[in-house]
């Protein structure tokens, strides 16, 4: 393209053209601008509207006009036995299913280590349940630990652990139908984990074990000495992600006891999505949800501290 | 000095028992699963229960279709997982670039300021994305989902978008431009072809994440002709109990496609995993 010396009026063409080929900073802010439009679209104005809300007496189903309530719906908070409740059960959730996914994660981990001559059943193996739809575990195990089709009790039976004319109430009972979903949330977890720490043990350089092994060292100081240093990194990030999602725990719950029996198993989510979408309670149900996230905030702050530390 | 390291260093008889134990920890609840489907609603309500169908069938999958829109569900979690992982890849794919290769200030904090942003609580969010969606009217379509779920797999399709673009050869890039292709030319021509195998990792991985999401998909799209899978067979009702020789065909349904997906492309996609969750 020529360049004229008496400049014409910008043409289409010319201006076309400058679009085609912006410079480089204009180009780097219009690439970014859809996800930063998104972004403000889905999260920022939404947290600026969950505050604005949750000082809102603002119900949607009987039809009245919102009124301001100040920091009454927080007092009414820290005054509710059911927050208290699902945080207490979401707290348990976390403290349980964490540590268990790293620990059975950890063995699955192990274990798929071993040289192999196929490598794709394992890996397949692990990949299972991480692509499983976390519903879908919860609806498998409930099925496992159905009172009297269930395969649980049916084990147990076979076992001599169980009388078969008194089967296990696993999901009707407070502490059993916890543990219940426990297990189902470190089954469906722990190969998430088993997937991130493998990665960290096939970086292992094996000259280290090589070394200890020269120097007399057994498997269990081998262990303990190189494994887990090494992988100490794969483990916090492993450990991090875990924790932030347990923290919102929902779907195994919901698709196993729906919260029950009573309340005994019904989490911090459970209870925002049950005040919002099932009763329209918008603003109670917002400062819920502030209030979890402040919590979560705290926990995983702390959480990362002394993770950071044991590191 | 032996060349193999302690750890690994066992019999074949161990292998195999270490691969038994993780296999049968990953398949146990597919194949139960499976098993169920094929028995008869009466097998399946006798006592003893029987681990092997005596009778196997496929009523149960005749039923699942028949009783309850299967097959609607099967469509809009395709066309929500898939409109879900198109716009992701759109969006993220050209924030990495940006990010990876673009003269851009304070790089690092556009990449943290999505990844980070992307991973906030949406269950604490779900109120307001309610109400911003109801107020658009788009509650009840495949848009209230879509833009959600491109929101939750930005951090994990970006950091991985961003590793594979900074691992293509800028002088290629350079070369192309060179030769009259303008930078927006150059993406498409050159670097989206060497970053197809980044692009089809991280498709699959949003993918799989919209298919699987339950809470968002119960809460904004609740209509009974608008539900995912997840949702859709998690509130299957029977006239009194849970209909569970239906539910169990129909989660196998459900699972099979997901399954043959990670099955076929299982290398990148735990490539793929590692690469987002270690570098997040």
């Amino acid at each position: 393209m020529s360049v004229n010396a008496t400049a014409p009026p910008p043409r289409w063409s010319d201006r076309l053209d400058r679009w085609r080929d912006p410079d480089e900073r204009t180009l780097a802010l219009l690439l970014l601008a859809p996800a930063f439009l998104l972004l403000a679209l889905i999260v920022v104005y939404p947290i600026g509207k969950l505050i604005f809300n949750s000082f809102f007496d603002m119900r949607l189903s009987g039809g009245r006009v919102p009124r301001f309530v100040g920091f009454e719906n927080y007092l009414l908070v820290f005054a509710d036995v059911d927050f208290w409740n699902a945080t207490k059960n979401t707290v348990l959730i976390t403290l349980i299913t964490v540590p268990g996914a790293l620990v059975v994660g950890l063995g699955l981990a192990l274990l798929a280590n071993m040289p192999f001559r196929r490598q794709w059943p394992v890996r397949l193996a692990l990949l299972l349940p991480w692509a499983l739809p976390l519903s879908f575990a919860g609806l498998i195990f409930a099925w496992f630990f159905h009172t009297d089709y269930g395969v649980a009790n049916d084990v147990l039976r076979r076992l001599g652990l169980a009388d078969a004319g008194e089967p296990k109430m696993w999901l009707l009972q407070p502490g059993w139908a916890m543990a219940a979903i426990c297990l189902t949330i470190i089954w469906k977890t722990s190969s998430f984990m088993a997937l991130i720490l493998l990665a960290g043990l096939q970086m292992i350089p094996r000259s280290l074990y090589e070394a200890a092994e020269v120097d007399g060292a057994s498997r269990w100081q081998q262990f303990w000495q190189i494994t887990v240093p090494m992988l100490m990194p794969s483990i916090v990030v492993a450990l991090i992600f875990r924790t932030i999602s347990a923290l919102q725990t929902f779907d195994i719950p919901y698709t196993m006891t729906r919260g029950g029996p009573g309340n005994a198993t019904e989490t911090l989510a459970m209870l925002i999505h049950k005040t919002t979408i099932d009763y329209l309670d918008v603003g109670y149900g917002s400062t819920l949800a502030v209030c979890m996230f402040v919590l979560s905030l705290v926990i995983t702050a702390v959480y990362l501290k002394r993770v950071g530390n044991a590191a | 000095m032996r060349a193999i390291p302690s750890f690994t260093d066992n019999g074949r008889g161990l292998r195999l028992l270490a691969a038994a134990i993780v296999v049968i920890n990953g398949f146990f609840p597919a194949v139960w699963i499976l098993l169920t489907s094929l028995k008869s609603e009466a097998e399946l309500v006798s006592t003893p229960i029987t681990w092997w169908p005596e009778a196997a069938s496929l009523d149960n999958y005749v039923r699942a279709f028949t009783d309850q829109p299967l097959l609607r569900y099967l469509a809009n979690s395709v066309i929500v997982a898939a409109g879900a992982t198109v716009s992701s890849l759109i969006i993220s794919g050209l924030a990495s670039y940006a990010i990876a290769r673009l003269n851009l200030r304070r790089r690092q904090l556009n990449l943290t300021c999505i990844v980070a942003s992307s991973m906030f609580p949406l269950v604490t969010l779900l109120v307001p994305i309610f109400e911003t969606l109801r107020s658009l009217g788009l509650l009840n379509t495949y848009i209230a989902l879509v833009l959600p779920y491109t929101v939750l797999n930005l951090p994990v399709c970006t950091l991985v978008l961003v590793s594979f673009f900074q691992g293509i050869p800028r002088d290629l890039e350079n070369a192309a431009m060179i030769d009259g292709c303008t930078r927006m030319g150059a993406l498409w021509r050159v670097v989206l072809p060497l970053a197809a195998p980044g692009v089809f990792t991280a498709g699959i991985l949003a993918f799989v994440n919209a298919w699987d999401e339950f809470l968002l998909a119960l809460s904004l799209n609740s209509s009974p002709d608008m539900r995912t899978l997840p949702v859709g067979i998690t509130l299957y009702q029977g006239e009194f109990t849970f209909p569970w020789p239906v539910i169990s065909a129909a989660l196998i349904v459900a699972i099979v496609p997901v399954a043959l997906l990670i099955a076929l492309f299982q290398e990148r996609v735990v490539g793929g995993l590692t690469q987002g969750g270690l570098k997040g």
